[in-house]
């Protein structure tokens, strides 16, 4: 350093051990990082070891199973010839080979099965809200009439929420057989426990004003909650419960695959048995399905949202 | 008007209030607008519960016992295999972290060629877009019955699965947090005569790097839930063994294992809140 130190002139060099201390402080705190970050490297890599070792992942068996992967993508494409198109059926009802009529035969029970979900998916975000919006109350903290009604609400809800559906779903095909009532069964107990615990978080930031005007002219618990708290949180509620149907409308498209009922059936028994257009022909179906869900859905959200004017 | 005390409000000007001002009172119609949704609802939930047969439910009460009955009651648990549990577990978890890294990894590219302000060709973004899209689209337990058929049964299809669907949706969130961003640290690179990739690794990582942290190991918690149930169409884990043994009517060891993923769910969970407050900091914690 060659500019002047003005703290030259004062006895003693208490400035210079100033700087001394940062430097050393700096150089400690670098090390510390340092440390940290290779710690956490090693961490990184011992887990990535563990886990290619585990799960086999050795790079042969990946360049053995890519060309395999690109191979089954080859085989699910429709063979499609532009001028046989649009070709109907043959007047003894034979589709034409090369046609959309050829490619999607079994149309009509897709749209059958895709109508199917649709209900399934309306069915149980209807029943799971309604489980949800009953729990909500007492499993919101400020609402709660008293702390082991809450801490059971609660638990409850964790419990409907942590196990997966297409598990709840194998259970209740076991239970009650194949068709669309075990899927709409697990996914309404997995909607309950998903919006309750979003419901009940709506609630907690309810304004508690309403509800002590209600309390201060008598009201019982459940009218603070119908005169106090559901007004206010109404707008919300009905967002999440849109938002949840989005989500179950996937759910139900493959709820199917325990045999749960809806596409999902179709779905994994033409992947499962065949290596042919069909199986593009349902993926196609259940993406576009998916995906005309979803907008619509976010048009009614944002228009009700918009009317209610609420952020 | 002058302002009548409550009591002495009569009949007569109650009706009078009533035609002067409609609007203020409640009209049958009126209440039957507001109650008609929930109305609708619930003849819409009594109608499709006929149409699902709800009445097997009740038929079946009896299989219901014994079916819990059967999870409750564990037997003979000392020939329950255990290791095969655990190394199902162990494999579950491996799978959703090479599966997470592999998309994290693939995402970190796709995310940049997708973001409106680092890819100067529209027409790329909006293929890499429409690509992701689909990805997306289609669930990751679709994908693993997919990558089942392609390379055959056990983890392999799995990682696939989890890695593909991950691709999708992690891209999209890298590429709006890359939108996202505060031009100003950019220009200032910009300004000192970066390079293009000087940009990008001195303008933007810094400032999208710790919502990509955040992103992925959140997206590593939902994978275990993922893992666990990709083994039901085959693509290994612990998955495989739940189903293995629910055909083979061993509900109890079902039960056991069911117990012991939930664990491992909510001890997950906390770890990787811990982990993402320690690496990131509160205020980027979704």
């Amino acid at each position: 350093m060659t500019y002047a130190n003005p703290a030259d002139g004062v006895p003693g060099d208490a400035p210079r051990d100033a700087v001394s201390t940062y430097e050393r402080h700096r150089a400690e705190l670098r090390a510390s990082k340092r440390l940290w970050n290779i710690v956490a490297l090693l961490a990184f890599l011992v887990c990535l070891g563990l886990s290619v070792w585990i799960s086999q992942f050795y790079p042969e068996r990946l360049a053995n199973g890519l060309p395999r992967i690109f191979e089954y993508f080859g085989t699910i494409l429709p063979d499609l010839q532009w001028n046989l198109l649009f070709e109907g059926r043959t007047p003894d009802g034979r589709a034409v080979p090369g046609s959309l009529t050829f490619w999607y035969t079994d149309f009509w029970t897709y749209l059958a099965l895709i109508w199917e979900t649709i209900l399934m998916a309306i069915t149980a975000t209807l029943l799971g809200a309604a489980v949800a919006f009953v729990l909500s109350f007492p499993a919101a903290v400020n609402l709660a009439p008293n702390s082991w009604v809450y801490w059971v609400s609660r638990r409850f809800l964790e419990i409907c929420r942590g196990i997966p559906e297409i598990l709840l779903a194998l259970v209740f095909v076991f239970m009650i057989g194949i068709g669309p009532l075990a899927g709409v069964l697990a996914i309404a107990i997995h909607t309950a426990g998903a919006l309750g615990k979003l419901f009940a978080e709506v609630n907690e930031n309810a304004s508690s004003r309403p509800v002590e005007g209600i309390t201060a002219v008598g009201g019982t618990w459940a009218e603070k909650m119908a005169y106090g708290v559901v007004p206010q949180v109404a707008p919300n509620f009905f967002s999440y419960a849109m938002l949840r149907f989005e989500i179950n409308v996937r759910a139900s498209s493959i709820i199917g695959f325990v045999g749960a009922g809806g596409i999902g059936q179709e779905l994994n028994r033409v992947i499962s048995f065949y290596s042919d257009d069909r199986v593009m022909a349902v993926l196609i179906l259940v993406v576009l399905t998916v995906t005309i869900i979803d907008l619509i859905s976010e048009r009614i959200r944002l228009g009700y949202i918009g009317r209610e004017n609420f952020a | 008007m002058s302002i009548a005390s409550l009591s002495a409000v009569t009949e007569a000007q109650v009706a009078g209030l009533r035609q002067a001002h409609p609007g203020a009172f409640d009209t049958p119609l009126r209440r039957l607008r507001r109650w008609a949704p929930l109305i609708l609802a619930v003849i819409y939930v009594i109608g499709s519960m006929w149409y699902f047969e709800f009445g097997r439910l009740l038929d079946a009460s009896d299989r219901v016992l014994r079916l819990l009955r059967n999870f409750v009651v564990w037997q003979d648990m000392e020939t329950w295999s255990y290791r095969q549990i655990y190394v199902g577990i162990a494999q579950t978890l491996a799978m959703a972290f090479l599966g997470t890294l592999l998309g994290t990894i693939g995402a970190l590219g796709a995310g940049f060629l997708a973001a409106r302000n680092v890819m100067p060709f529209g027409i790329v973004r909006q293929i890499v877009r429409r690509i992701l899209d689909i990805l997306r689209g289609i669930d990751s337990l679709v994908w693993g019955l997919v990558f089942v058929r392609a390379v055959g049964l056990g983890p392999l299809a799995g990682v696939l699965a989890i890695f593909v669907s991950d691709l999708g949706t992690l891209s999209k969130l890298y590429s709006e947090a890359i939108e996202n961003i505060d031009r100003k640290q950019v220009e200032g690179v910009k300004a000192t005569g970066a390079s293009q990739l000087g940009v990008i690794r001195y303008g933007y990582i810094p400032q999208v790097l710790p919502v990509f942290i955040s992103q992925s190991l959140y997206f590593l918690e939902s994978n275990t839930r993922s893992a666990t149930i990709l083994g039901i169409v085959g693509a290994g884990g612990i998955g495989m063994i739940i189903i293995e043994r629910f055909r083979a009517q061993l509900y109890d060891q079902v039960a056991f294992v069911v117990l012991n993923v939930l664990i491992l769910i909510f001890a997950i969970d906390w770890l990787s809140k811990r982990v993402r407050l320690w690496a990131i900091g509160e205020k980027h914690d979704p």
